[in-house]
C-alpha cells in the first residue's frame, strides 16, 4: 500500500476523476435495483406480504389467481380435511370503482377474505370490518392519492353496489392496483349480480401449511391443485416480463461498468509500463506490484460504493411517494460485493501487463 | 584486495539463427572493492548489455560471473530479484525517479520493497539526503527539481540498499558538464568511503579522470584497459 496510497495522493485530479465515474455506475445500479424492487413491490406486495404459503387454485388455471374458480363445494371439503385451520378462501377480482358521486374511475383489486383468518390485513388507520356487517372496507393507502378518506363510499358503476371505507392499511397492492379488501357475504353479493351462476366460488384457499401438508391436500382432494406463493408471484400478470427487464438492465450495467473500470485500470496501467520496469529493477517483485494495484483498486471502489449509497438514499428521500423505490440491506451487500468483484476482475487484465514488463527495460533507455 | 565482481569469458547473444546479435563476446575483467570503473565505448558496442548482465537484469548466454564471491551464472528469475534487491544500486540514465514519491519516499521505498520499512531506514534515508546535499529538498516531488538534483537523489536510492556494487548507465547524459561532474565526484566518494565497487557506462570523456579504470568496449570485445587516474591522455582518439 506504500505505492498506492501516495500515487493516490499524487494523482488526486486522475483518481478523483476515476473515482466519480464509478461512484455513477454503482450509484446507477443502485438506484436501477431500487425502481425494480419498488416495482415488484407494487406489483406483488398484496401477495407478497400475504401470511400465506400456498394456494388452492382450480387446476388449468395456468397459475394464475384471477383465472381460477374453486366452487363452494371444494371448500366445503377442504374446510373439512384442515378442520377449518391453516386454510381460508380467498375471492380475488379486478373492478374499476367511482368514489360514490363523482364520475372518476380507479382501478382496484378486491380481495374478499373472511375476516378473523390470517388474511385480514393490518389496520394503520381507522377500523376493521367483520363477517356480518355488510358493505364495509378496508383499503390501501395508497388510495388516499385519489382522494379517498374514511367514512367515502366507492362503488361498482356495473353492479350499482357500494362499499364504506372504513380503515385503511399499507404495503397491499396488486398488479400496482391498490386492494380493497372486503368480507365474504359483500363477495357473495358481488359475484350474484351475475345471474348465469349457478354456485358460489372462491378464486383460491391461502394455506398455511408445510411443502409435505399441501402434497397431502393435493392427494385427499380430487380436481385442485395446489401451488407455491412463488409460483403464484411468478404468474402475476406482467410480474415475470417486468423483472426480466428490470433484471437484463442491471446486468448489461454491470457488464459496462466492469469494461469501464477495467479499462482506466489497463490505460493508467499501460502509462506507467516504464515505471514498472524501474521498480523491477530495484527488485520489486510482481506480486508486490499486483498487491499495490490490487489495493488501489480496492480502496477507489470501496470508497465509490460508500459514497453512492449515500447519494442513493438521498435519491430516495427526494423521490415523489408515486415513484416506488425499495432497496433493502442485502440487495445493498450484494450489489456493493458484485461491484467490487467485477473491479477486481476487471484490473486482473493490467496484472498481466504488470507480469510482462520486464526489469531489464529500466536500462539504457531515456523516459 | 578483495574482487567484488568478476566476468569469466561472459558472452551474450540475442536471438536466434540469421538474426543472432552477438553483443559481448568473451569479456572477462574484475571489479575490485573500492573500485570505480568507466565503459566507454561506440553506440551499439554492448555497454549496456554488459551492465545488465553485471546487474542480474540479463543471464549470460556463456561464462561464468561472480559477485561478492557467489556464482550468480544461473539464477531463476526469483532468485535474480533478490539479489538485485540485496547486492545491487541502479542509477539509470535518466533519474527514473517514481514521479509521485517525495524524495524522502523515493529511498523509503526500497526499504519497503525489501521489507525493512522502519525507522532504522528512515535515519538512513536522512542520513543519505543530507550527505548528497538534498536535506531541504527532502518533501519535494521529481518534477519539481532539477537534473542533477534528480541524478543525485538516484544516487542516493541507489545506496539505500546498501548495495555491494553500483552501476550506473549514463548517469551524466541529462546534465550539464557541471553538474554531471559533481554527480560522478559524488558517486566516487561513496563508493572510496564505503569500499564498495561502482560502474559507469558514460560518453562523457570530462568525467573519466574521476574514475580509477576504463574499459573500452567495441563490437563486444573489450579492447583496452587504462588506469585513467594516472593516464594523462584519455580516449579522445577513438572518437
Ligand atoms: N533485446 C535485444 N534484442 C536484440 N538485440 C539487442 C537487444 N538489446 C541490444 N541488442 C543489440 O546488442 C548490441 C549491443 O547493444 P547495447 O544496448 O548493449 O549497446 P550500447 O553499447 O549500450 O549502445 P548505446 O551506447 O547506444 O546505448 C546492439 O547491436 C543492439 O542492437
Ligand atoms: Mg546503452
Amino acid at each position: 500500500m506504500f505505492l498506492a496510497l501516495r500515487e493516490l495522493k499524487f494523482a488526486k485530479l486522475r483518481y478523483f476523476l476515476i473515482g466519480f465515474i464509478m461512484i455513477l455506475i454503482s450509484w446507477l445500479v443502485f438506484i436501477i435495483s431500487g425502481l425494480a424492487n419498488g416495482l415488484s413491490a407494487d406489483n406483488a406486495a398484496a401477495l407478497l406480504n400475504m401470511k400465506a404459503d400456498h394456494f388452492v387454485i382450480q387446476p388449468d388455471s395456468e397459475n394464475k389467481l384471477n383465472r381460477s374458480q374453486i366452487p363452494e363445494d371444494k371448500w366445503t371439503e377442504i374446510k373439512q380435511i384442515t378442520a377449518g385451520t391453516g386454510a381460508t378462501p380467498l375471492g380475488q377480482k379486478m373492478l374499476s370503482v367511482t368514489k360514490a358521486g363523482t364520475k372518476n374511475k380507479m382501478d382496484v383489486t378486491l380481495f374478499a377474505i373472511d375476516a378473523n383468518q390470517f388474511l385480514a390485513p393490518v389496520i394503520t388507520e381507522g377500523s376493521h370490518f367483520n363477517n356480518t356487517d355488510k358493505n364495509q372496507v378496508v383499503v390501501d393507502a395508497s388510495l388516499k392519492q385519489e382522494g379517498i378518506g374514511l367514512g367515502d363510499w366507492l362503488q361498482d358503476p356495473e353492479t350499482n353496489q357500494k362499499w364504506k371505507v372504513v380503515g385503511f392499511t399499507e404495503g397491499h397492492t396488486f398488479s400496482h392496483s391498490p386492494v380493497v379488501f372486503m368480507n365474504l357475504k359483500d363477495w357473495d353479493d358481488l359475484i350474484r349480480a351475475n345471474p348465469q351462476l349457478k354456485q358460489r366460488y372462491y378464486s383460491a384457499i391461502a394455506l398455511q401449511m408445510t411443502p409435505s401438508q399441501a402434497d397431502e391436500l393435493k392427494r385427499d382432494v380430487s380436481e385442485i391443485d395446489v401451488i407455491t406463493k412463488e409460483d403464484a408471484l411468478q404468474n402475476l400478470p406482467g410480474y415475470k416480463e417486468e423483472q426480466g427487464s428490470l433484471s437484463m438492465m442491471i446486468v448489461f450495467l454491470f457488464v459496462i461498468a466492469s469494461f469501464v473500470q477495467a479499462v482506466f485500470f489497463y490505460v493508467i496501467t499501460l502509462q506507467k509500463t516504464n515505471q514498472f520496469g524501474v521498480l523491477k529493477a530495484l527488485g520489486a517483485n510482481t506480486s508486490d506490484l499486483a498487491r499495490s494495484l490490487m489495493g488501489q483498486v480496492i480502496l477507489l471502489t470501496v470508497t465509490a460504493i460508500l459514497i453512492s449509497v449515500g447519494f442513493t438514499y438521498g435519491v430516495e428521500s427526494i423521490l415523489p411517494e408515486s415513484v416506488p423505490f425499495r432497496l433493502d440491506v442485502e440487495t445493498f451487500f450484494l450489489f456493493s460485493g458484485l461491484l467490487l468483484v467485477v473491479s477486481v476482475l476487471g484490473s486482473l487484465l493490467s496484472l498481466r501487463r504488470i507480469a510482462n514488463v520486464d526489469a531489464i527495460e529500466a536500462i539504457g533507455r531515456a523516459e | 584486495m578483495k574482487t567484488k565482481l568478476a566476468f569469466e569469458d561472459v558472452s551474450k547473444r540475442y536471438g536466434t539463427g540469421d538474426n543472432a546479435v552477438k553483443a559481448l563476446d568473451h569479456v572477462s575483467f574484475h571489479v575490485n572493492e573500492g573500485e570505480f570503473v568507466a565503459i566507454v565505448g561506440p553506440s551499439g558496442s554492448g555497454k549496456s548489455t554488459l551492465l545488465s548482465i553485471a546487474g542480474v537484469l540479463l543471464s549470460p548466454s556463456a561464462g561464468r560471473l561472480i559477485l561478492d564471491g557467489q556464482d550468480i551464472t544461473n539464477l531463476s528469475a526469483k532468485e535474480m530479484t533478490k539479489i538485485r534487491l540485496d547486492k545491487i544500486g541502479f542509477v539509470f540514465q535518466t533519474s527514473n525517479l517514481v514521479p509521485f514519491l517525495t524524495v524522502r519516499d523515493q529511498l523509503l521505498l526500497v526499504a519497503e520493497i525489501a521489507k525493512k520499512r522502519g525507522i532504522e531506514a528512515e535515519q538512513k534515508a536522512d542520513e543519505l539526503l543530507a550527505h548528497l546535499g538534498l536535506a531541504h529538498r527532502r518533501n519535494h516531488y521529481p518534477e519539481h527539481l532539477s537534473g542533477g538534483e534528480r541524478q543525485r537523489v538516484a544516487i542516493a536510492r541507489a545506496w539505500m540498499n546498501s548495495p555491494e556494487l553500483i552501476l550506473a548507465d549514463e548517469p551524466t547524459a541529462s546534465l550539464d558538464s557541471k553538474r554531471g561532474r559533481q554527480v560522478v565526484e559524488m558517486l566516487a566518494d561513496e563508493v572510496k568511503s564505503r569500499r564498495k565497487a561502482a560502474i559507469m557506462v558514460t560518453h562523457d570523456e570530462r568525467v573519466l579522470d574521476l574514475c580509477d579504470r576504463v574499459l573500452t568496449i567495441k563490437d563486444g570485445k573489450l579492447i583496452a584497459t587504462a588506469g585513467m587516474k594516472a593516464a594523462s591522455q584519455p580516449l579522445h582518439s577513438h572518437h
